[in-house]
């Protein structure tokens, strides 16, 4: 967490998010690409296409300085916490592509929570707070596939 | 003939309206539902016996007279293969018991199975006049199926149905468990060369592998499967297709089309850490060890340890029958650990009954996080994480939380993993044109019919963990499918 230390502006911040969702994207691709079944191809190009709508977002405040904020609660399952993480591999079921999907997105909304923490100030707190409620919904999503089909009887 | 007309039709014969004309309606409602007889709790649970021990003619007539034989008979709307319900009930109502069987076998090929396992409380017996409208007990639709199919089976007159002139047409049914059996059924029926290809040595799928002698005797299957041998349908065990052969083999043998029913039996779990610790089972290979392996006999020697301390992680009826059986197999504490509460389980109610009765002990909203094992890697206990249920969703379902810091930690020596099930990846992996979800289950139209023409699914394979009425629905609708894609060819 060191670099988020050496942030000397705002746009460092804003690029610095830039960049982690861009990879975000890039990991959901790959997953999309790896995988020989349509559907879970699709389903990841889909949530790829998500973390390109956030890098977009984050990419018009960087350059306008316009944003809006909406507060919501976003319920916690807490399923990926207890999961031991999958390894990436090309014949990945969607079952170990969810687990890894689910830490990700735990990283990346404890990781806009601290961005939020460290902001130098309220609009930007807000807007990371924003995207770390956008990161829990994706992890909800999946959480809740993962109860549904995985824990179909638990 | 539309299937109202036809109901309306059998509904106004002389010996149904006679029988409506023999007891009022009023009289039919005072009378409370049957008890099944049971064997007693504290000896059953140590022995393999069948639990229910099914209705005594008595019985099933007084229950048979409670049905009022409705105008619009609801309860078959709640039965995935359609049975003329009230025509069976009064057939039994009559004394005609064997006609009661034949009515069943219009459309059900395994009625003792279905009077045994099927989820009636939420089908059939959900949409009875007496449950919806009188807000009483429904009539027990589920016993008196059995009685009807268990008389026959005891009478020595099996009915074979009859079966159109052969055509010579190979089809492969591929897995030998409800699904299967049902689209066999009906290809031998409309003159089909049937061969069901299976993988174990025995058939019947998880009739067979899964659900326990005490809930179903494998003798109540082996009579279902007779029947259909009797009938001309060819069975191969021990052959896995996929592996033992492929489908373009099959097809250089002749076969024409193929109805793949492999199910689902791929255990899934948890993913938690320890859970690869030794004497942590999956629920099926827990419970075919002991159905399909003899491991509790002691005459033979496949291993399966049977622990004091025994949990089982689900809320099914997989884990109902697994936890039933360690009992059985005599541990000291059997629990359920289940992250929902009573309500939620997805259990058939009687086996959650029958399982309080039997002693076994139920840890609701508690979630297992973590295993811990001794020096030689054998399990020894399990970290679990209290829950609440929180508000419901989108979909209505409320989902279980966490409760911030509520962890204990309890003694195991053996766990068995029942949280659910996924579609055997064989078959999908072997054919790259096939169309499957991400989830892994074979996509198909409403004939049943794949991304592959000749090959048509069904069963768990299509629904993931299902239930055997359903996969027998599929079965038969495959059939349909099957029949008019070869019709089709033919023109061709
Ligand atoms: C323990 C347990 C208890 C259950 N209790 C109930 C209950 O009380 N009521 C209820 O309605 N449902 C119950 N179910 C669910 C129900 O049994 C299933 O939904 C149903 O059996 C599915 O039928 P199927 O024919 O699709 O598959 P299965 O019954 O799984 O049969 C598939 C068959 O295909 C064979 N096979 C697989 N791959 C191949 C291959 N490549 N080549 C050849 N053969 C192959 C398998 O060996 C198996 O015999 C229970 C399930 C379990 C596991």
């Amino acid at each position: 967490m060191n670099i988020i230390m050496d942030f000397k502006s705002i746009d460092d911040i804003l690029d610095f998010a830039i960049k982690n969702e861009q990879q975000a994207a890039d990991f959901y691709n790959k997953l999309s690409g790896d995988s020989s079944v349509k559907e879970m191809k699709n389903t990841f190009a889909e949530y790829a296409k998500e973390e390109e709508g956030h890098k977009a977002r984050l990419i018009k405040i960087k350059d306008t300085g316009e944003y809006n904020v909406k507060e919501e609660e976003v319920l916690d399952l807490k399923i990926g916490d207890y999961l031991v993480s999958a390894k990436t591999s090309e014949q990945m079921t969607y079952q170990e592509a969810l687990i890894l999907a689910m830490k990700r997105e735990k990283a990346a909304y404890k990781l806009y929570m601290r961005l939020s923490e460290i902001a130098p100030n309220n609009n930007l707190k807000n807007i990371f707070k924003n995207l770390a409620i956008e990161e829990a919904k994706h992890k909800l999503k999946f959480e809740i596939e993962y109860d549904d089909i995985i824990y179909h009887e638990n | 003939m539309d299937i109202l007309d036809y109901l309306k039709e059998e509904r106004n014969k002389d010996w149904r309206k006679n029988l409506r004309s023999q007891i009022k309606t009023k009289d039919r409602t005072k009378t409370k539902k049957v008890k099944m007889p049971e064997e007693n709790p504290d000896i059953r649970n140590t022995n393999n016996i069948e639990v229910n021990s099914g209705l005594t003619k008595e019985q099933a007539l007084l229950e048979a007279s409670r049905c009022i034989d409705c105008a619009n008979p609801t309860c078959i709307t709640g039965c995935p293969v359609g049975i003329n319900i009230p025509k069976f009930i009064k057939n039994i109502e009559s004394g005609d018991f064997l006609a009661a069987a034949a009515t069943l076998k219009e459309t059900n090929s395994l009625p003792a199975v279905c009077g045994r396992v099927c989820p009636q409380e939420i089908q059939c017996e959900e949409q009875c006049f007496y449950t919806t409208k009188l807000k009483l007990p429904p009539v027990a639709i589920g016993y008196l199926e059995r009685f009807a199919a268990d008389f026959e089976q005891n009478s020595g007159e099996i009915s074979v149905p009859q079966v159109a002139e052969k055509n010579n047409i190979k089809i492969a049914v591929i897995g030998g468990g409800p699904a299967g059996l049902a689209t066999a059924t009906d290809l031998i029926k409309f003159g089909y060369d049937v061969t069901v290809f299976e993988a174990l040595h025995e058939i019947g799928g998880v009739l067979k592998y899964g659900i326990p002698e005490f809930r179903l005797p494998n003798t109540i299957v082996d009579v279902e499967i007779n029947n259909l041998k009797q009938m001309g349908v060819k069975f191969i065990t021990n052959f896995i297709v996929g592996k033992t052969a492929s489908f373009d083999d099959l097809r250089k043998e002749g076969f024409k089309a193929f109805f793949v029913a492999s199910g689902a039996g791929l255990p899934n779990f948890m993913n938690i850490p320890g859970e690869n610790f030794i004497n942590i089972f999956s629920s099926n290979e827990y419970l075919t060890r002991v159905n399909l392996m003899n491991a509790a006999n002691d005459n033979f020697d496949t291993p399966v340890f049977s622990g004091e301390n025994v949990a089982i992680i689900g809320g099914g009826n997989t884990a109902m029958d697994s936890v039933r059986m360690a009992k059985r197999l005599g541990a000291k504490r059997a629990m359920i650990v289940y992250r929902r509460s009573r309500e939620e389980m997805p259990a058939r109610v009687e086996e959650v009954k029958h399982a309080i009765e039997e002693g076994i002990e139920f840890l609701n909203l508690h979630n297992p996080i973590e295993y811990f094992a001794d020096e030689k890697r054998r399990v020894k206990s399990m970290k679990l994480q209290k829950m609440e249920l929180g508000e419901p969703d989108d979909s209505g379902r409320r989902r279980p939380v966490p409760i911030e810091g509520a962890i204990e930690e309890i003694d195991v020596d053996t766990v068995v993993v029942a949280v659910g099930v996924s579609p055997n990846p064989l078959i999908p992996r072997s054919l790259s044109d096939l169309e499957v979800s991400k989830w892994g289950t074979i996509i198909v139209n409403d004939d049943m019919q794949s991304s592959i023409e000749d090959i048509f699914a069904g069963g768990d394979i299509v629904r993931g963990g299902a239930t055997v009425i359903l996969a027998m629905g599929d079965g038969r609708k495959a059939a349909i499918g099957i029949n008019k894609y070869i019709k089709q060819k033919i023109k061709k």
